[in-house]
């Protein structure tokens, strides 16, 4: 059948790939607070706390597609869903942003020739790592209504508190030196970030499956710790 | 089974408690809203396996619809898809095209209309109708025509000035006509012609109160004003409304029944429909991306 | 894209304005061609109407009859024709709306319905002197209530109105919107309280129209009246009898040699033009009446 409402589908997926765009911006500045982190480049830091500007531009571009489109074209059912979902997905973006944004300026804080814990950087990266996949995964997952991979977040979510929970029992048993014992606190609020990337990460997962079954489940997270693994 | 139309005098029982239903109680005309009748408890309409005809064209297919009491039902769907053949069906209007039949049952609490005996006129006097272009009676002044459904089904009614009354209180048109009662009908806008048409159902007192359309042809305010209307309405009547404005089905309706090709595809809750369809096709009308 | 000014159009060609010219002149020219004849008949009419009128008793007294001395006026024919038209309504507009209320309420396309739409049309073509020999053959030969009597004559002009009324009153009631039958049977209303009370009162400005132009037609019938009640001299309201009509009045008067008797012929006929014309007047004066209500 010959498809009406052809602009406000073409505005309606417009939108769409500029909130997910914007998950991108996040895996670049995501990657470049970290780097600025092991590389103690405070320049780079600099540059990152600059460019939450783009983000935040991004937020409200999205924000005001989002207010004209359901003034003028009052989107329906799955139209709708996908309306109030991006809303969501746009909010957690620029949340995830602004962590990335706390892990550049933690880097001047965290001093230069300072004495460094190895499992602790070990952890560190691996929840960089993690955080990263995550938030490509929850891209691809909403773009692709892909109810399997949203979930899967979850899974990798856990693994992520994980990590944050044995940095924190690392860092208590860190000893006597203060400038270690210093550090080791600085690690612990870089690694919070981290954790809060993941969570929003799940925060769009759970928006996904929203789109797809028009039923919203709360996945679990910090406050929701899982018995058994969701089911949808 | 070809119902005929029959002048059997006698009324058939609409309720297991018999006869008509009882008197309103009286009212002070100061007193304006509906609402602040006595409660009465609402009737529901069923239909069953219901199947119509234009001569050889199967206009609606095998419909089975359970419209709950005092609740505003819409009925969506393309132009074509039946609608409002299923709504003309259950006064039995259907009937009057000639070559037009059907078949099935059409339940007004336990009173199947279409049961053989049944007398069409009195099925029709339960059941008031709203129709697209409002349609007042031109010889007649404002209080003629709301007075008309009195005087054409013969009803003797004393106190006709205070019904006439309370029925254009009803509506909200009291205020706007009560210095001109005498003055033709057809003087009215648009907006309030209609409404005088629905003053003109509501006085003969139905259960259940049919809307073909009743603000496509109405400005916005108009059409709002009616909407509330509706919305007012339903405290004393089971309402079925036909629109192909999916806003005002969502702004008025409990529930929504989606129409296609003469058949129901999915009824439910106003608010699943617009959020959350089940069936793919009704996703597909509400979005817009046929019909 | 330069704007569009006045020399963006064409200009209209000569050889187009002088084809407009002709076109515009003929057409004018064979309008009054066709008027000619017709005010002439007026003129005259009026002139030679005028001078019958003028005569001693014209409308106060009957014809006499006689040969030779006083003609006499015309008053019983006016009189007489009116008794008869009058009785040939009263059987022909009711009959007539009946028949057309049954033709769009209940018949509608049905084979039968459509049977008696082609036979009232065949009847309003049919030649007025066929009703009257029908007339003659049924109820005159056969003696049946007498013989040549004014009420044949007005069964006569009845047949002949009939299938006008039914035409035009037809007409009026298609016209009434079947959204108006729509709500009055959603009432509850039985059908027959639907005619009664919403559509003839709708259609009444337009029944009454097209009843009095069938009137109108009634009076100025000949050829039925000749074979059913004949001619008549004096005044006699008893439609038992033989009657004297307008119509027939003239035709008998315009044959005499007698030149006051020929004047009285053209003194009718004005007055039945001018009864018919106001007839008609009042038909369109009660149609706009309704248009502006």
């Amino acid at each position: 059948m010959h498809e009406t409402r052809h602009q406000f589908h073409e505005s309606l997926r417009a939108l769409e790939a500029q909130a997910l765009d914007g998950l991108d911006l996040v895996i670049q500045q995501l990657d470049r607070s970290l780097e600025s982190l092991s590389y103690q480049d405070v320049e780079l830091a600099g540059m990152v706390v600059a460019d939450d500007d783009r983000i935040d531009g991004r937020y409200l571009e999205v924000h005001q597609g989002i207010l004209s489109l359901l003034a003028r074209q009052a989107p329906v059912a799955g139209d709708l869903r996908i309306v109030a979902a991006l809303l969501h997905v746009i909010r957690c973006v620029e949340r995830m942003g602004d962590q990335c944004v706390n892990i550049a300026k933690l880097v001047p804080l965290s001093g230069y020739e300072t004495p460094k814990d190895k499992d602790i950087l070990d952890a560190i990266e691996r929840m960089g790592r993690l955080a990263r996949s995550q938030v490509s995964q929850a891209k691809q997952a909403f773009a692709g209504r892909n109810v399997e991979l949203a979930q899967d977040l979850v899974r990798q979510d856990t693994e992520i508190n994980r990590l944050n929970r044995e940095i924190f029992r690392r860092a208590v048993e860190i000893g006597d030196n203060l400038d270690l014992r210093e550090w080791a606190m600085f690690m612990i609020l870089v690694a919070r970030c981290l954790e809060r990337v993941g969570d929003n990460t799940v925060d769009i997962a759970e928006q996904t499956v929203f789109v797809v079954t028009g039923l919203f489940r709360e996945f679990a997270d910090a406050s929701n710790p899982p018995e058994t693994a969701p089911t949808p | 089974m070809n119902t005929p139309d029959t002048t059997s005098k006698e009324q058939t029982d609409m309720s297991t408690a018999g006869g008509l239903p009882p008197e309103r109680p009286q009212e002070a005309p100061a007193a304006a809203s509906t609402a602040a009748v006595s409660a009465k408890a609402g009737h529901a309409v069923r239909l069953q396996d219901l199947n119509a005809f234009y001569g050889s064209q199967h206009a609606i297919k095998d419909v089975s619809i359970d419209f709950p009491p005092n609740e505003v039902t819409a009925l969506i769907g393309p132009s074509g898809s039946g609608k409002s053949t299923v709504v003309r069906c259950i006064n039995r209007m259907h009937e009057e095209i000639p070559g037009a039949r059907a078949t099935g049952s059409v339940k007004l609490d336990e009173l199947d209309v279409y049961a053989p005996g049944v007398d069409v006129t009195a099925v029709r006097r339960l059941i008031g109708m709203v129709f697209q272009k409002p349609n007042p009676f031109p010889t007649m002044s404002i209080f003629d025509n709301v007075a008309a459904g009195l005087r054409l089904t013969g009803t003797k009614n004393k106190d006709l000035k205070d019904l006439v009354n309370r029925s254009l209180q009803a509506v909200g048109l009291w205020d706007e006509v009560k210095d001109r009662l005498n003055s033709p009908g057809i003087g009215l806008s648009g907006g309030q012609q209609q409404r005088l048409c629905i003053a003109r159902t509501v006085a003969i007192e139905p259960e259940v109160i049919l809307m073909d359309e009743p603000a496509s042809a109405l400005d916005p305010i108009s059409t709002l004003k009616i909407e509330e209307l509706i919305d007012e309405l339903k405290e004393r009547y089971t309402i079925v409304i036909v629109t192909h404005n999916m806003q005002q089905a969502a702004r008025v309706a409990n529930s929504t029944v989606f129409m296609l090709e003469g058949e129901v595809i999915e009824h439910d809750e106003t608010n699943k429909i617009f959020t959350n369809p089940s069936d793919e096709r009704t996703e597909r009308y509400v979005t817009g991306k046929f019909g | 894209m330069s704007s569009i000014t006045a020399s963006s159009l064409p200009q209209i060609s000569a050889r187009r304005r002088v084809t407009d010219k002709v076109m515009r002149g003929s057409l004018l020219g064979g309008t009054i061609l066709a008027l000619i004849p017709l005010v002439l008949i007026l003129f005259y009419l009026v002139k030679r109407g005028l001078s019958g009128w003028s005569q001693s008793g014209f409308f106060t007294s009957d014809p006499t009859g006689s040969f030779f001395g006083n003609p006499g006026g015309i008053r019983s024919a006016i009189v007489g024709s009116i008794e008869m038209v009058l009785l040939a309504s009263v059987i022909a507009i009711p009959v007539g709306i009946g028949v057309a209320l049954y033709l769009t309420e209940y018949g509608k396309q049905s084979w039968f319905a459509n049977t008696v739409r082609y036979f009232v049309d065949v009847m309003t073509g049919v030649p007025s002197i066929m009703f009257g020999l029908f007339i003659y053959i049924v109820l005159v030969t056969g003696h049946v209530g007498g013989g040549f009597t004014a009420w044949k004559g007005s069964i006569a002009l009845s047949l002949l109105m009939i299938p006008i009324v039914v035409r035009s009153a037809e007409v009026v009631l298609l016209l009434v919107p079947s959204s108006l039958r729509e709500a009055a049977l959603a009432l509850g209303a039985p059908r027959w309280r639907v005619i009664g009370k919403v559509v003839l009162p709708t259609a009444a400005p337009g029944l009454v129209t097209g009843s009095l132009l069938a009137v109108a037609r009634g009076m100025g019938e000949t050829a039925p009246l000749l074979f059913t009640v004949t001619a008549a001299f004096g005044l006699t309201l008893n439609l038992g009898t033989l009657m004297n009509s307008l119509p027939v009045q003239i035709y008998t008067d315009i044959q005499s040699p007698r030149a006051e008797i020929v004047n009285r012929a053209w003194g009718a006929g004005l007055t039945l033009v001018l009864i018919v014309l106001l007839l008609n007047i009042i038909a369109r004066f009660i149609a706009s009446r309704s248009r502006r209500a």
